[in-house]
């Protein structure tokens, strides 16, 4: 039952996909319930599967019964399954906010919103649960072709948006294609187990070394690592509301966790000795990331650009937890991760809520909403206290650890970015939290609200704002089970 | 095996790749940019055929059934696959961009870049 579990995952959100179009063209009122059901079930599924593995050890279902390291191998362990968990609640979550947003957003293209939004979660757990390299290329290009379309799906200048993303994200597959070719012809196999045990042969070949530059750099461009982030606000700024809190909270994560499945579980950065210090030099991005992000999110205007701009200074954030080089930072780096997935997708809820309700993406315009919008204030100071990293949130703990892992690793560098991103986070939602409770409406619309939001926008809001502070709360024993069973082998 | 990578092959890969990148950040024409990505993606398909390749040896179909199996007569499947996949993957990239260009012609009228900027401001 356990084997069959790991490939429901990915399979039902992608049998519902295939079903959309059909369903869509006899019912159209039928899409949402089945989209909603098809993630609630993977949700169920992936929380079973993960609970057998935290128990019972990882798991891995050889697709169409071909053996590794011949045939394709679904793999799930503690990281991953951790991670599906975490993917199918907030995948179910956006799908739930993004319903209501749709007839004012989209028009009559509920259909291929559906459709596209369930092929890109499945190609996402694809992500999560791929024991191939190959495997791996091909689930990031489904997902990011999925992501475009989506971006686009709007029209108007979202297209222009759409395919600047494209042209980028196909740069970076294609790096992380090369990279792939690399691998193989330095040595001859593909499945990532099979790849570490015979690494050590090939440690010093160029292949390798330039196989990982080219899958390093094509990942970092797709998790919007910075100076790699160029087309992250512009797709975020203009996208769908429906579609944003998915991009902003799945996409840049699951390449983040492609990133450290590759360079732990792959490259064995943790067991193996380079010739150079490849975690110092991914940590040095993630150092300069966290801060820059932080800093261009301080100079923005536009509500979204700013937290487009907060996504990347976390992504960097998360790069500096995860290669710390210890136990600590990468746990930290891990919940971390988690973490910025629920904040990400609340703050685009905030975002889209606003624009629903005032059609305000503004700073300026955002005068005296605070007392207006309770529910949406409220979220957004929670998240804002997560962002900054103010306890009982999780942003907080995750902080913590990352710290922690930074000390121990004598990285005082990362410390001083951690801290100066921190501050930095703190300043620009200063400024937020500023204009909504300001004195006086800045101008006449944002005194006539529209009607009330729906009740699933605010209720998917408020199920993520709760749950960043349950993550918070249960902080403890989350990285508990991550160290226990996420850590990759040998890590100190 | 990395002689073989000195050949003139893998410098058609270099100059392919090379070429379709600069194509692909330098030129404002959204269909040239296109271009660019599509003479990466094929520099890449090169590639991997590339280190696919054996030369004298057959298609990987048991020759016969009957004694001892002697891999070094078949070519090696997996490049093929790998080959195969992603052709399709970049068809379907390829597909998806010429309809982002479509619509954004469609809109704006225009498929340089610069002009369609000046027309959003």
């Amino acid at each position: 039952m356990t084997s069959q579990a790991v490939c429901l995952i990915f399979l039902l959100p992608f049998s519902a996909a295939v079903a959309m179009p059909m369903l869509g063209a006899w019912r159209r009122s039928w899409c949402r319930p089945l989209a909603l059901s098809a993630v609630g079930l993977m949700a169920l599924f992936a929380f079973s599967a993960c609970y057998d593995v935290l128990t019972q050890g990882p798991v891995r279902y050889a697709l169409g019964g071909w053996d590794p390291p011949v045939g394709i191998v679904l793999v799930l362990d503690g990281l991953s399954g951790l991670l599906a968990v975490a993917l199918s609640l907030v995948s179910l979550a956006c799908l739930f906010f993004g319903g209501p947003a749709l007839p004012k957003d989209l028009g009559s293209k509920v259909v291929p919103y559906h459709t596209l939004v369930l092929l890109m979660i499945s190609a996402l757990a694809g992500v999560t649960l791929s024991g191939d390299l190959f495997n791996l290329f091909v689930f990031l290009e489904v997902s990011a072709l999925c992501a475009y379309a989506l971006v686009g799906l709007s029209g108007g200048r979202a297209l222009i948006a759409a395919f600047r993303y494209l042209i980028l994200g196909t740069i970076g597959a294609s790096f992380y294609l090369l990279g792939v070719g690399y691998f193989y012809a330095a040595t001859g196999t593909l499945n990532m187990e099979d790849f570490l045990n015979r690494l050590p042969d090939a440690l010093h070949s160029k292949a390798v070394l330039t196989g990982l530059t080219f899958i390093l750099l094509g990942l970092a461009i797709k998790a919007a690592m910075v100076p790699f982030h160029g087309w992250l606000p512009d797709a975020y700024a203009h996208a769908p509301d429906a579609v944003v809190p998915l991009l902003a909270s799945l996409v840049t994560k699951v390449s983040l966790y492609a990133m450290t499945r590759i360079t732990f579980w792959v490259l064995g950065a943790s067991t193996l000795t380079y010739e150079f210090p490849l975690l110092f030099l991914l940590s040095m991005g993630g150092t300069v990331g966290a801060v820059v992000g932080a800093f261009l999110a301080l100079t923005q205007q536009d509500l979204r650009r700013m937290f487009a701009y907060g996504g990347i200074s976390h992504v960097g954030l998360i790069v500096i937890g995860i290669t710390a080089g210890n136990q600590t930072g990468f746990s930290g780096g891990v919940f971390y991760l988690a973490n910025d997935a629920v904040m990400q997708a609340t703050l685009f809820f905030i975002a889209g809520i606003i624009m629903y309700r005032c059609g305000a993406r503004d700073l300026n315009q955002l005068g005296h909403l605070g007392s207006q919008m309770p529910w949406t204030s409220a979220a957004l100071i929670v998240t804002a206290l997560s962002m900054i990293g103010i306890p009982p949130t999780g942003g907080f703990f995750g902080k913590w650890y990352m710290v922690l892992g930074a000390l121990e690793a004598k990285n005082y560098l990362a410390v001083a970015a951690i801290l100066s991103s921190t501050l930095l986070t703190l300043a620009y939602f200063v400024r937020i939290i500023e204009r909504m409770f300001g004195e006086k409406p800045s101008n006449a619309s944002a005194a006539q609200l529209a009607s009330e939001e729906p009740v699933e926008m605010r209720v998917s809001m408020g199920a993520l704002a709760a749950s960043i502070i349950l993550l918070g709360l249960f902080s403890d024993r989350i990285v508990g089970l991550i160290l226990r069973s996420a850590v990759p082998p040998g890590l100190g | 095996m990395f002689e073989n990578l000195l050949s003139p092959n893998f410098t058609t890969f270099i100059t392919l790749f090379i070429f379709g990148l600069t194509i692909m950040v330098t030129h404002h024409n959204l269909i040239k940019k296109l271009i660019g990505m599509y003479l990466v993606q094929t520099s890449i398909i090169f590639f991997l055929v590339t280190i696919g390749a054996k030369s004298g040896s057959t298609v990987p179909i048991l020759l016969s059934a009957a004694g001892p199996i002697e891999p070094h007569v078949y070519a090696n499947p997996l490049p093929h696959a790998l080959v195969v996949t992603a052709i399709v993957v970049g068809v379907s990239t390829l597909g998806v961009s010429l309809g982002l260009t479509i619509a954004i012609f469609r809109r704006y009228g225009s498929l340089e870049e610069d002009e369609i900027l000046k027309r959003l401001e």
